[in-house]
């Protein structure tokens, strides 16, 4: 069993989403809950329990009810579990915070919120075991965690108890005092927050805060204040930089009380480990922030060990505070230190790569105490971060990739910065890549084919107006190019992302050029097939530029095609011819085509004459009629308009097919994706009650009814199927195209292992104007759950293109999975009823899996009528004029039954239910409650 | 200040990468949800989030040589904080990523101020301390080794629910895991009147000692160039392991230099420092060297945690490097000439725990004759026939003066390994040494200088060791590459 929920759990935490279609929310949580109150699991599988409410609450409770009905069975499993199995303990306080929290019980202040906020309090203030072993004090420690979450989540609920937190922290000697500090501070900076927003609040307000003693007038005020908490602003972080406003609560000079909490906060501050230090002083800047009548100052005593430290979230903390308090707590010589010291630790060798990276962000966002910039979000360097401070960063090829680039990023903004364009900072820059280029010409790995061309991006991106170096850029990419052609996409790449970040810059189009003239005056003789399709590549974009010259491409063509025409015209090979074709149709959508059009002509003619691949010929003649017979307005529209979407199908289809080479080819070749679903599945109803007639022929099986009812489940496949038909109809709105589809093969996933995979199914065709096709689903159960079918199916459209369409879900409803007694039609009424009633007793013993329950409802006679007329009619074994006790058999395929008994009592209607398989009570649960509701509706 | 959620990657050569621990906070989840409202996006179930970080990290599709989602050339930054495009439902920021050996360790900090424009990552103190706990687990799940030891590694991730509810029960890192578990006995404090602090979970009992180990690492680029000038540079440590009863009791160490000692720059210090000398902070390696800055003693008044831990680290500006070296080759018709010479500085302790020089040849066939004579130590070829180990033993001879001389023939039968830097005549000789009992600056503790204040009178041991990283003599007669652009300035 334990081995079994270790699988479900992380089958769970896997993908929550697909788990729980093969499970019903509810039905999981009560299986997790009556494990949880099941005294034979360990410990140890109930902890693995607890993760799903803990990382998940929201899937498993979806109401806030739900919620508050869990957390209520937990804080029961917490009150009956010993005290010595304190991981347990713990994981239960941080599940029920989790529960609670994010099903909105604490915000909305539930009664089960209020009493475990009751419990955490007690927890965390009892010190009974102040000589014991010490898992006392990991609950309190927990629980003072969960008081922190849920005061984070819904702030100034704690506020009242400041003074219960100040004192405890106070006299706890154990390591603990850094839970409580970590509370307290949180508490107290909320309630400072929600005073600065009180009109009239002042000295005397925090005062009473702090002192615990608040007015009754002012805890009025406070549950009123409440109310509207709910936005996030509280929630937000307040150093939000210079432009950044803080509340303020305006005190005076007088705060003595908030004075010495703060400072007998800052004092014990050295004894929290370094990541609660960091969160402390995070809140202290804040409250500081918040009451002007405390100094900055306060934290001046702090400082010095601050900064010499070598822990990133306190460096970092300080660097926050710099940003609060500026000039009133850092000097400008402790600016200039700081600085320094970042880039210090932006190159230190004892660092990680991660930690030196995010100094080098901290110095790109430095807090200066006297910005210029107007502290917008890009990036300013600070004013003294000048050249020869950076120069300890500059880039070289020693640098992992992030680095190198980040490197290379900040040196461009500090060379831009200081407009040295022809210094030697950007020479060194330009050598580097040039480094780098080289590394990558003689073989360099992937990665560093990657970062090269990152890296020239950013250097263009900087410095393309930097004409000498943008050049030399431009021809030596140009020549790796020639070196190693498998780099075209990377240099496409390059191209595509220059002209749409840097449109005014004509860099792009120059690279192309020396890319066209490289290809074009290369000796032929070395061009392998490779080379030759990565050519082709590039050249197909040259082309797609206006301002280029197709002529040269034209003659390498011509070239390629009847000087090694031994190569390639006779080795036919499909691809290849696309490629050429590929830059042949560019060129016919060229603005200078007039002066293009005998070289044009010629390499079109050569192909449908020697192309050794018959579909290469056709093209080839195709675009030559084109372009002899058409004018180019003509032509342009023609091509363009394949190259388009949308238009009108049929002459779009035949037009692009035969037109736009691999495009084209591939469209009529490839099976294309609908955007929508075409059509849909919906339910036809089932013939069941016709079949249901002619009882007349009624034959008693005597006493062994039941016996010979079982017998019957030896032969296998006996009842095992479910028919479920549907009719096939088109979706709204309708799209012209698909108005008569063709050859339609339907294909079935499941999204659980509940049924047998499902065949695929054929449906000759389909026709908006006629009666739907019915479709007749056969479904195998294993287990009779409700279930969700994904379905996709691939057709053909009326302009002969094939399409691949999803269809919306199929969902089996759990009713659909309902079957009368599966024995003959001859069968007596008396011998279903002895089915019945023998499954009945059997059932009541409650062994295996067998189970009885019970389902009540408000429903007056007629109503009850009507839903057993409606809902089970044909499931009954008893008459239903006859008795005062409806008798219903619900047969579920392969192996299951649910019987009801039914009858109204005085104050209610029973449902007694009973099954051999437990799994299906919740399932039956909620379908009962939907149609005895939906009844009561409709009969009201 | 918090964590939406957490994961632990195994992304081993030769497998597919998997996740093999994940975690969400849902509470801090709930409050993400509040705080970004109408811009909130959702953390993706598992595989997905899998598959887009190898994306943006260029893990994915190894054997593709380029992918567009991967590989495109516009530059952002992708470390440490990445971007996670999720396929038209917003991108997922900032995911922080450390990654070491087969491990990839990822969470996701809450944004706590508004999102749109996206904030700096700076402006974020969840970052620093995400940062902080996954290094803190790394240690944790990796030990000091990079080597996955795949049992160790998964009984260690099957303690990671115990180990997080204890240092980031709710999403919020409150401890990083304790790298190593003390090793002296200790009891948990009962009734002190002190406050004990957060990071120490007992008390020691039994004698007092404290051990204070000072380790320098030299680094070098030698060119043997009257263009290039030479480079390097040294770090030290200061790592103290201190067994001293009390619940916060004083220890003081103090660093001295020689007189005439370049003083010790960028000093960081460990938490657990209680104060310190403004003067000591002063001395920075990136500002131009002041002539009149403080040049110690350097004091470290402490309270000591229970595991060993690093009191400081500084850098320091020493004028000549422990061995230079010359190193020169020259192509002849089927040889490669090889001549080199190192000679060990008249300052450095003549007495080497290890001292070894590596050749290694890139680019070409496999070593068939070796003909190369050394003056002292010994010459072994590797079994790879592309690496020439020169030993040099413990002590360099009384001229303090080595050489290696001869010819080497590349004409075994297979390619040696390949390397995108060192081809033709670029190439390098790497120094593998380490000196016990000196150090290059000349810093050290002395024992009477440590300071505890307890009754019984302590034992104090101190270590001085010098050691080398990244120490590279290139060959003269190729192109070397730059390894800092501040001397090329």
């Amino acid at each position: 069993m334990a081995s079994n929920w270790t699988e479900r759990i992380s089958a769970f935490c896997c993908s929550p989403s697909g788990f729980l279609l093969g499970t019903h929310p509810d039905a999981f949580l009560a299986e997790l809950l009556r494990e949880l109150r099941d005294d034979r699991a360990s410990y140890g599988v109930k902890v693995l329990l607890l993760s799903p409410l803990c990382e998940y609450p929201t899937l498993l409770c979806s109401s806030e009810s739900v919620g508050e009905e869990t957390a209520l069975d937990l804080m029961s499993v917490f009150t009956q579990c010993p005290p010595r199995s304190s991981q347990f303990r713990c994981h239960l306080l941080v599940a029920l915070t989790s529960v609670l929290v994010c099903s909105s019980c604490v915000s909305n202040r539930s009664r089960a919120s209020l009493d475990f906020i009751d419990l955490l309090l007690q927890i965390s203030q009892d010190t009974s075991d102040l000589h014991g072993d010490g898992t006392q004090r990991c609950s309190r420690a927990t629980a003072c965690d969960c008081l922190c979450e849920i005061e984070a989540s819904c702030p100034g609920l704690l506020s009242q108890r400041l003074e219960l937190l100040a004192g405890l922290r106070q006299q706890e000697t154990s390591w603990l005092h850094q839970a409580y500090a970590g509370l307290q501070i949180l508490v107290l900076r909320n309630a400072v927050y929600q005073l600065t927003k009180q009109t009239g609040a002042g000295a005397a307000h925090l005062k009473a805060l702090l002192d615990g003693n608040t007015s009754v007038a002012w805890e009025a005020d406070q549950e009123a204040f409440h109310m509207d908490t709910k936005d996030s602003a509280i929630q937000s972080s307040l150093i939000l930089g210079p432009m950044g406003r803080v509340p303020t609560l305006h005190t005076g000079p007088d705060c003595k009380e908030l004075r010495s909490v703060l400072s007998s906060l800052l004092e014990d501050s050295y004894l929290l480990t370094p990541l609660c230090q960091a969160a402390l002083f995070h809140r202290l800047t804040e409250v500081v922030a918040m009451v002007p009548g405390i100094p900055p100052t306060i934290f001046r005593a702090q400082l010095l060990r601050l900064l010499g430290t070598n822990e990133v979230c306190l460096l970092h903390v300080t660097l926050l505070m710099k940003c609060a308090f500026t000039d009133s707590l850092f000097s400008a010589e402790d600016e200039a230190f700081l600085l320094k010291r970042l880039v210090v630790l932006s190159q230190h060798p004892l660092l990680s790569t991660p930690e030196k990276l995010f100094y080098m962000d901290c110095i790109l966002h430095f807090p200066e105490n006297r910005p210029i910039s107007c502290g917008d979000s890009d990036e300013a360097l600070p004013v003294l971060l000048t050249p020869q401070l950076a120069s300890a960063l500059l880039p070289t090829v020693f640098n992992d990739s992030a680095t190198l680039l980040a490197r290379l990023h900040l040196q461009a903004l500090v060379f831009l910065e200081e407009g040295e364009e022809e210094g030697r900072g950007l020479a060194y820059i330009y050598d580097h890549l040039t480094a780098l280029l080289h590394i990558v010409d003689r073989g360099g790995s992937r990665d560093i084919v990657v970062t090269f061309f990152r890296a020239a991006f950013l250097f263009l991106f900087y410095f393309q107006h930097v004409e000498g170096y943008s050049a030399r850029l431009s021809e030596q990419l140009c020549q790796l190019y020639l070196q190693h052609t498998q780099l075209a996409p990377h240099i496409l790449n390059l191209v595509d992302n220059t002209l749409e970040r840097l449109p005014e810059c004509n860099w792009a189009l120059g690279l192309l050029q020396g890319l066209q003239r490289v290809i074009t005056t290369a000796p032929l003789g070395q061009v392998t097939l490779g080379d030759l399709s990565c050519h082709l590549k590039v050249l197909a974009r040259v082309a797609e530029e206006g301002k280029i010259s197709q002529r040269s491409t034209l003659g390498f063509l011509s070239a390629v095609i009847t000087q090694s025409s031994s190569l390639l015209c006779t080795s036919g090979d499909w691809r290849m011819g696309n490629g050429v074709l590929g830059v042949c149709r560019r060129v016919l959508l060229h603005p200078s085509l007039d002066s293009l059009l005998i070289p044009l002509a010629d390499i079109l003619q050569h192909l449908t004459c020697y192309y050794d691949d018959t579909d290469i010929q056709d093209h080839a003649r195709l675009y030559y009629t084109l372009l002899t017979t058409l004018s180019r307005e003509k032509l342009s529209v023609v091509l363009a308009q394949s190259a388009a979407e949308g238009g009108g199908q049929v002459k779009k289809r035949t037009l692009s097919c035969v037109m736009a080479e691999s495009e084209g080819l591939t469209n009529i070749l490839t099976v294309h994706q609908t955007e929508q679903p075409v059509f849909q599945l919906t339910e036809a109803l089932s013939g069941l009650q016709q079949e249901m007639e002619n009882l007349q022929l009624s034959q008693d099986e005597g006493d062994k009814a039941l016996e010979s009812y079982r017998a019957q489940f030896s032969e296998s496949g006996f009842a095992s199927q479910i028919m479920l038909k549907y009719h096939l109809t088109h979706t709204e709105p309708h799209d012209p195209r698909f108005e008569q589809i063709f050859s339609i093969c339907l294909h079935f996933s499941l999204t659980d292992d509940h049924y047998e995979q499902l065949l695929d199914i054929s449906v000759p065709c389909l026709f908006r104007q006629r009666p739907p096709p019915v479709v007749q689903l056969t479904l195998k159960p294993r287990r009779p759950y409700p279930t969700t079918i994904h379905v996709s199916a691939v057709f053909t459209s009326k302009d002969g293109l094939t399409w691949h369409t999803t269809m919306p879900d199929v969902h089996v409803e759990f009713q659909q999975a309902f079957l009368p007694l599966p024995v003959p039609l001859s069968w007596s009424r008396a011998s279903r009823r002895d089915v019945f009633e023998g499954l009945w007793d059997e059932f009541c013993s409650e062994m295996g899996d067998c189970i009885i329950s019970l389902f009540c409802c408000q429903l007056r006679e007629a109503a009850l009528k009507a839903l057993v007329e409606k809902h089970f009619l044909p499931f009954l074994v008893s008459d239903l004029s006859q008795e005062d006790k409806v008798r219903v058999l619900l047969f579920l395929p392969p192996r299951s039954h649910v019987l009801l008994k039914i009858s109204s009592e005085e104050d209610a209607t029973q449902f007694n239910m009973a099954t051999d398989t437990r799994q299906l009570l919740p399932h039956m649960n909620s379908y009962l409650l939907t149609v005895t509701s939906s009844q009561d509706e409709s009969v009201r | 200040m918090s964590l939406r959620a957490l994961w632990i990657i195994s992304n081993e050569k030769g497998q597919k990468a998997s996740i093999r621990f994940s975690k969400r906070f849902s509470t801090v989840e709930h409050r993400a949800r509040n705080l970004a409202g109408s811009s909130y996006v959702a953390v993706p179930e598992d595989s997905d989030f899998l598959q887009l970080l190898l994306t943006e990290l260029g893990l994915s599709n190894s054997n593709k040589s380029y992918v567009a989602d991967r590989d495109d050339c516009l530059y952002r930054p992708r470390s440490p904080a990445v971007e996670l495009r999720l396929n038209g439902k917003g991108t997922l920021w900032p995911v922080l990523v450390l990654s070491q050996g087969p491990l990839i360790l990822a969470c996701l900090p809450l944004v706590d101020i508004p999102s749109e424009p996206r904030p700096p990552l700076a402006s974020l103190l969840s970052v620093s301390q995400g940062l902080t706990l996954l290094a803190g687990l790394q240690t944790f799940l990796l030990g000091s080794g990079v080597k996955l030891d795949s049992e160790g590694l998964a009984s260690r991730v099957a303690t990671l629910p115990s180990l997080l509810l204890q240092v980031c029960p709710l999403g919020t890192p409150l401890d990083t895991p304790l790298a190593g578990t003390p090793t002296a006995s200790t009891v948990p404090i009962s009734t002190v009147t002190q406050k004990q602090p957060a990071w120490k979970t007992g008390v020691y009992r039994g004698r007092a000692t404290v051990n204070v180990a000072v380790v320098e690492t030299v680094r070098s680029m030698q060119y043997g160039n009257q263009s290039r000038q030479d480079l390097w540079d040294v770090y030290g440590t200061v790592t103290c392991k201190c067994e001293v009863e009390g619940a916060l009791p004083n220890v003081t160490v103090t660093l001295s230099l020689p007189p005439n000692g370049s003083p010790l720059q960028d000093i960081l210090v460990h938490p657990c420092v209680t104060s310190l000398d403004s003067s000591i902070l002063t001395a920075s390696s990136v500002d131009n060297a002041d002539g009149s800055a403080f040049s110690g003693p350097y004091k470290f008044p402490f309270s000591p945690p229970l595991e060993p831990f690093r009191l400081c680290s500084y850098t320091s500006q020493v004028p000549v490097p422990p061995i230079l070296g010359s190193y020169q080759l020259k192509e002849e018709e089927n040889n490669l000439r090889v001549s080199v010479s190192l000679k060990l500085h008249e300052s450095v302790r003549n007495s080497f725990e290890y001292c070894e020089a590596h050749l290694p040849f890139f680019n070409r066939n496999q070593m068939g004759v070796v003909d190369v004579k050394v003056s002292s130590g010994q010459l072994d070829v590797s079994k790879e026939k592309n690496l020439l180990v020169w030993g040099l033993g413990q002590k360099f001879p009384k001229s303090r003066e080595v050489t290696l001389d001869g010819k080497i023939s590349f004409t075994g039968s297979s390619h040696g390994p390949s390397d995108p830097l060192c081809t033709g005549l670029t190439a390098y000789i790497k120094l593998y040494l380490k000196v016990p009992d000196t150090t290059l600056s000349g810093c050290c503790v002395d024992q009477n200088s440590v300071q505890v204040y307890s009754s019984a009178k302590p034992r104090i041991v101190t270590s001085r060791e010098l050691q080398s990283k990244e120490y590279f003599i290139w060959n003269s007669t190729g192109s070397a590459p730059v390894s800092s652009g501040q001397v090329m300035m």
